[in-house]
């Protein structure tokens, strides 16, 4: 053996090296843990979240044309729409709008196929629920969007 | 009565050595309650520094700062139910955790925290402390055996191969600093003629290195250092901690040897680790950091006696200087408490919190000052300066453990026979040869 190495291990450098490290670490300023529901993390805008049907903003009417394309994308088929032609507009009208989000994958395939840009993925996380029931969301749920679980003692 | 009890108030001896079985017992309850504090104390403190070390956060939301994470634990713990395999040797199983408690602290007894501060002093203190704290390792492999389980039994094994292999070489580090005791002369590299004390009482060992103005860390240099090293690291393997945690290796058997145990048993066996880690961690501190002498012993005034010095101020300015030394500490820590809780988050959440932490501020800076005061001051210093070393030890445990992995089993057997045993034979050669040199030159002298 060759002295440098020798005298490295007799000396045990690496080892006060790695005393070193985490002594450094200790200082607070390198915390990484969030104290969660104080704070909240900063979610990306590329984040797929629970999808959202987006309304039109001035008038609160769904951007949604009952196409049916974004159930047709699903690889899950979790997306039904109903719809029923109206007499005067002669227009496809959505009447209801039901997804059930403990089988979405949130791979976003829905919002890409959708035409109007009313489906889309937002940045909502907090959808955990204490019972199986309330995981298939509706229009109403779908329109108010992301909804933070705010907590008190 | 009252003369039995305050005829003690001006022994100088232990209450052991004076007779004083009232005074014994008061001793025995506080370095029991002491011992357990350190424990819950260190509970806290491992947690949070190994978080710090892992970038994390540890306990937050009991208490400020998680400060009160002991108790709430302690009370899972007690109310957790209690589990014992059918299959597991019954009395055994129960002995097992009381045995490593009961091991761990009666080690206490002869443990100087200051002249006076011990339960007791033997003429083989240090023999006694050995003897014991090994015993230890029948607990572990008594709860291994007792289990009935693959996993713990491993443990088991693992345990006293490793106690096998480390008692020695530590076993030959003590003796080096034994040795060092009985040479007379003052100063790091004094041999001085006519012998010193020679003593293997704990007391014995801490007023040699008064006498001789140094910590035996520093006796001959790099030999009381390599001698403490060997204690250091043997230290480490007896007590089970890491990089040597082998018995209990979470990610190899589970938990080793205390696999099967839960709740109140659970705790007792981390008890008995704790306590024990205060236990060899003194050890170490009687035997090469001067025990309760202050940093720079050879500093000391005329008379070595810390006690009393407020009666006699002309003894010495550096002893008046470091007299202000628990007290300072205490109050540092009240300002960092008070410092975090004014960077505590303005959350109506989090008030109560930061009123509790301004208060432990306030507790802090409380106990501070009356160390403050003059009579206090003096007779504290020995039982402080031996707390903060082994705090310094604790810590040190802690660092140890987030930083290094563990050793695999072959190499933690290298490092104990081939590496700590053989350096251990040469620190205690050499300490004999430089101990024995006049005599040696003059018997060389003779044969020539
Ligand atoms: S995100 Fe994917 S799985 Fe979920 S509803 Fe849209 S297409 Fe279906
Ligand atoms: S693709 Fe868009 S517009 Fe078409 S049904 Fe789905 S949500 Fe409505």
């Amino acid at each position: 053996m060759s002295i440098a190495p020798l005298l490295n291990k007799v000396f045990m450098v690496d080892l006060i090296k790695g005393l070193k490290v985490t002594f450094k670490y200790q200082h607070p300023k390198e915390v990484y843990t969030e104290q969660y529901p104080l704070e909240r993390p900063a979610i990306a805008e590329r984040y797929r979240g629970l999808p959202r049907l987006n309304v039109n903003p001035e008038t609160g009417e769904t951007l949604c044309i009952a196409c049916n394309l974004c159930a047709t994308a699903c690889p899950e088929h979790l997306i039904v729409v109903q719809s029923e032609r109206n007499p005067a507009t002669k227009r496809k009208e959505m009447t209801s709008f039901t997804l059930d989000i403990s089988r979405c994958m949130f791979c976003g395939l829905c919002a890409e196929a959708c035409s109007t840009d009313c489906l889309e993925l937002s940045q909502d996380y907090e959808f955990a629920l204490y019972s199986r029931d309330g995981f298939i969301i509706d229009r109403a749920r779908m329109e108010r969007g992301s909804e933070p679980t705010v907590y008190t003692r | 009565m009252l003369d039995y009890v305050t005829s003690y108030l001006h022994s100088s001896l232990t209450p052991g050595q004076a007779g004083n079985w009232l005074w014994a017992l008061v001793y025995i309850l506080v370095i029991f309650a002491g011992v357990s504090g350190i424990v819950i104390v260190m509970n806290w403190g491992e947690r949070k520094a190994l978080a710090h070390m892992q970038v994390r956060l540890g306990p937050m939301r009991v208490g400020p700062h998680g400060l009160m994470q002991p108790i709430a634990d302690a009370i899972k713990l007690l109310t957790k139910e209690d589990i014992m395999p059918s299959e597991a040797d019954k009395p055994i199983f129960w002995l097992a955790p009381v045995w490593v408690v009961m091991i761990a602290f009666s080690v206490f007894i002869v443990v100087p925290f200051g002249p006076t501060h011990a339960v007791t002093d033997m003429n083989i203190g240090i023999l006694f402390m050995l003897g014991v704290s090994s015993l230890g390792v029948l607990g572990i492999v008594m709860a291994g055996w007792a289990s009935n389980s693959h996993f713990p039994l491993m443990g088991a094994l693992r345990s006293s191969a490793q106690m096998v292999s480390y008692e020695i070489a530590m076993g030959l580090a003590v003796v080096s600093a034994i040795v060092m005791t009985g040479l007379g002369g003052i100063g790091p590299y004094g041999i001085g003629s006519g012998a010193g004390s020679g003593t293997l009482s704990m007391i014995g060992i801490v007023q040699a290195q008064a006498q001789q103005h140094v910590w035996f860390i520093f006796k001959f240099f790099p030999v009381g250092l390599v001698a403490f090293f060997i204690f250091a690291v043997a230290m480490i393997a007896e007590t089970n901690r890491a990089p040597f945690d082998l018995p209990e290796a979470e990610s190899e058997l589970v938990a080793g040897f205390h696999t099967e145990y839960s709740g109140l048993r659970w705790s007792l066996f981390m008890l008995g680790e704790y306590a024990g880690m205060v236990a060899v961690s003194s050890i170490a501190i009687t035997l090469w950091l001067g025990g309760w002498l202050r940093p720079f012993p050879s500093t000391h005034g005329p008379a070595i006696n810390i006690p009393f010095l407020w009666e006699h101020p002309e003894q010495g300015v550096v002893d008046f200087a470091f007299s202000f030394a628990p007290a300072l500490v205490m109050l540092a820590l009240a300002f960092f408490s008070f410092f975090n809780a004014m960077r505590m988050p303005k959350h109506p959440l989090l008030k109560i919190q930061t009123i509790g932490l301004y208060a432990f501020g306030l507790v802090l800076a409380g106990v501070g000052l009356i160390l403050l005061a003059p009579p206090v001051r003096d007779r504290i210093q020995d039982i402080f300066w031996f707390v903060f070393k082994i705090a310094c030890f604790m810590y040190l445990y802690i660092w140890y453990r987030a930083t290094w992995p563990r050793y695999r089993f072959d190499q933690l057997m290298k490092v104990g026979w081939k590496v700590l045993l053989p350096l251990g034979l040469g620190v205690l050669l050499v300490t004999g040869i430089i101990g024995l040199g006049p005599e040696i030159a003059a018997w060389l002298k003779g044969v020539v």
